[in-house]
């Protein structure tokens, strides 16, 4: 997967996960159906309050009605701007897929970015259906179409953020001594803890063994019986050599 | 040896999960003035953390999780200053017409291409009116031999109706002017020659049926100002254009999008011209009431102005900038620096 890299001024680097063309499709759809589920029903609601609807318009007095035609035809560009720049980079459906679009170093974008990157979707669109958008996303490095090529913009993914599965690690004092693992070995047996419980019972017995082979090496003969024995008595020392 | 990992989870989690909260609060729009500072104090701690992270940690999701955290943090912390209005009336006074001059060899490059067009199509149904004539509408071509404007359906037909249907015209002309330069310029300069191949076509054979005064007591009063946008939007296609054929110094990416910025700043800094020219197009121009003359005169002076103010507007001011220019850049960067911390 792409990812974005970014140096902060406090010195550290982040890197963001870049979203590929298909959550981006599927963000657009979303976008799409809205827009067309807002028209539908701003029509029907339209057509409750007054019987006839063309009429209506014909009736309206002149320059309103130009500002209408007018309105609407902007109304499918405002969309996406307003909603990037009013909500960080995010449109409904980019929030619907946990994406949002960024500049090039991870801020929220600005009117001027918004603005480009949106007007570039005539372009992005051709011949049909976003086809010269899609076919630029898959070449260029960092998934970016014409429009976000030319604004200096990417998408990225806001992933949530994952901790509870340290709290599956039993406080200090009860650690099981031998010789300290690495951060990647806890990942290791967390990751093997946490998906224990669904395991069929055999594989569930054997991954078990296998692990406290590795990370029991050190214990004599006799104390590594039981837990060859029982799942449950393995993944009761894992847990307390992982601490 | 590194602290271990459940350790150190345990001991800064707290932290993690209030700058969290506070992201979310920042969110929803209830962050308090005690919060801001608060903010501030969490979010370098936890990039002190990630810098930690990817030491000790590098691999885990303790790792990902707090690159994840310090990204959104980042992304809220670091926004652009939000001085809209301040940045709008500085972009009119100074920037566009300065754009515009900085620009001129574009500028110029694309009226050379449309007034080609319009030479290219008079001389065209000129020299050889019947295989020619093909370039004028059936449409224009029908009223024209029956001896009336097929401009007068405009009079007939309101005014306001005219006036948005010319003006979702004229938008999408001018975007697509702009945004065929992504097409290394082909678009951009399709769209120049053809609308003034159709223009001068148009222009002859009114001629030839004697009714090139009509047609310029039409367009007189808009036709200045509109082709003058066009014109620009096409100088600032061609700016795209160029940045993608021959990029410089820079890698292609970089190149298009300092370039890009700059167009796009000429091409919706020109759009209210644009939405302003077609109500004047939709209720001045069709008016039977005004003279000729008048129109001529109000479309002379409405070009006029555009040109006086692109070609002269802020002048002045960019003289004082350039006198002050190593000065104010370092301010530039002072007002930067103060605003991001």
């Amino acid at each position: 997967m792409d990812r974005l890299d970014v140096a902060t001024p406090e010195r550290v680097a982040l890197d963001l996960p870049l979203a590929g063309i298909g959550t981006r499709a599927l963000a657009y759809l979303v976008d799409a159906a809205a827009l067309f589920a807002a028209w539908v029903v701003a029509y029907f609601v339209l057509s409750l309050l007054v019987s006839d609807v063309l009429g209506f318009f014909q009736a309206f007095s002149g320059l309103a009605q130009a500002l209408l035609v007018a309105g609407l035809f902007l109304a499918q560009w405002v969309y996406w701007t307003a909603c990037e720049v009013a909500f960080g980079g995010k449109t409904l459906g980019k929030r619907a897929l946990k994406i949002r679009v960024a500049r090039a170093d991870g801020s929220a974008p600005g009117v001027l970015e918004s603005a480009v990157r949106n007007l570039c979707r005539a372009v992005d669109f051709l011949p049909a259906l976003y086809f010269l958008g899609l076919m630029t996303a898959l070449v260029s490095g960092r998934s970016q179409r014409l429009g976000d090529l030319l604004a200096g913009t990417v998408l990225v993914r806001d992933a949530a953020v994952v901790l509870p599965r340290y709290e599956a690690l039993a406080p200090a004092p009860q650690a099981a001594p031998g010789p300290p693992l690495s951060p990647r070995q806890v990942e290791l047996v967390l990751s093997f803890l946490e998906r224990a419980q669904g395991f069929d019972p055999e594989a569930r017995r054997r991954l078990g063994r296998l692990m406290v082979d590795r990370f029991g090496a050190h214990l004599p003969e006799a104390e590594r019986a039981p837990l060859y024995a029982s799942p449950a008595a393995a993944e009761d020392f894992l847990r307390r050599r992982a601490s | 040896m590194p602290e271990p990992i459940a350790a150190f989870v345990s001991r800064r989690r707290a932290d993690w999960e209030a700058l969290s909260g506070l992201l979310a609060k920042l969110d929803a729009g209830a962050l308090q003035l005690e919060d801001v500072e608060a903010l501030d104090r969490l979010y370098r701690r936890a990039a002190a953390d990630l810098a930690r992270a990817q030491r000790d940690y590098q691999g885990t999701s303790v790792q990902r999780s707090l690159n994840q955290l310090c990204a959104r943090a980042y992304a809220r912390i670091y926004r652009t200053p939000r001085d809209r209005g301040a940045a709008l009336r500085r972009f009119y006074r100074q920037e566009l017409p300065a754009l515009v001059r900085a620009e001129r060899r574009y500028v110029l490059a694309s009226a050379a291409l449309l007034l080609g067009g319009v030479a290219v199509g008079a001389l065209a149904v000129g020299v050889a009116p019947p295989g020619a004539e093909g370039l004028v509408p059936q449409v224009v071509r029908q009223s024209v031999d029956s001896g009336r404007m097929w401009t007068d359906v405009l009079s007939l037909s309101p005014p306001e109706a005219a006036a948005s249907r010319i003006a979702t015209n004229n938008l999408a002309v001018v975007a697509a002017t702009f945004a065929g330069g992504l097409l290394f310029g082909l678009g951009t300069v399709a769209a120049l020659v053809f609308n003034g191949v159709l223009l001068g076509a148009v222009g002859a054979y009114c001629a030839r049926h004697g009714m090139l005064g009509r047609l310029l007591e039409f367009i007189a009063a808009h036709g200045p100002v509109e082709l003058s946008v066009i014109v620009l939007a096409g100088a600032a296609g061609l700016m795209v254009a160029d940045a993608l054929l021959d990029p410089g110094d820079l890698p292609r990416r970089a190149r298009l999008q300092e370039r890009g910025r700059r167009g796009a700043a000429l091409v919706l800094g020109c759009a209210p011209f644009l939405a302003l020219i077609g109500l004047v197009e939709g209720y001045v121009s069709p008016a039977a009431f005004l003279p000729g003359p008048l129109k001529l005169a109000a479309g002379a002076a409405l070009g006029a102005a555009l040109w006086g103010y692109l070609l002269l507007g802020g002048a002045g001011r960019a003289r004082e900038a350039r006198a002050t220019s190593g000065s104010s850049s370092r301010s530039r960067a002072a007002r930067e620096a103060s605003t991001r911390s």
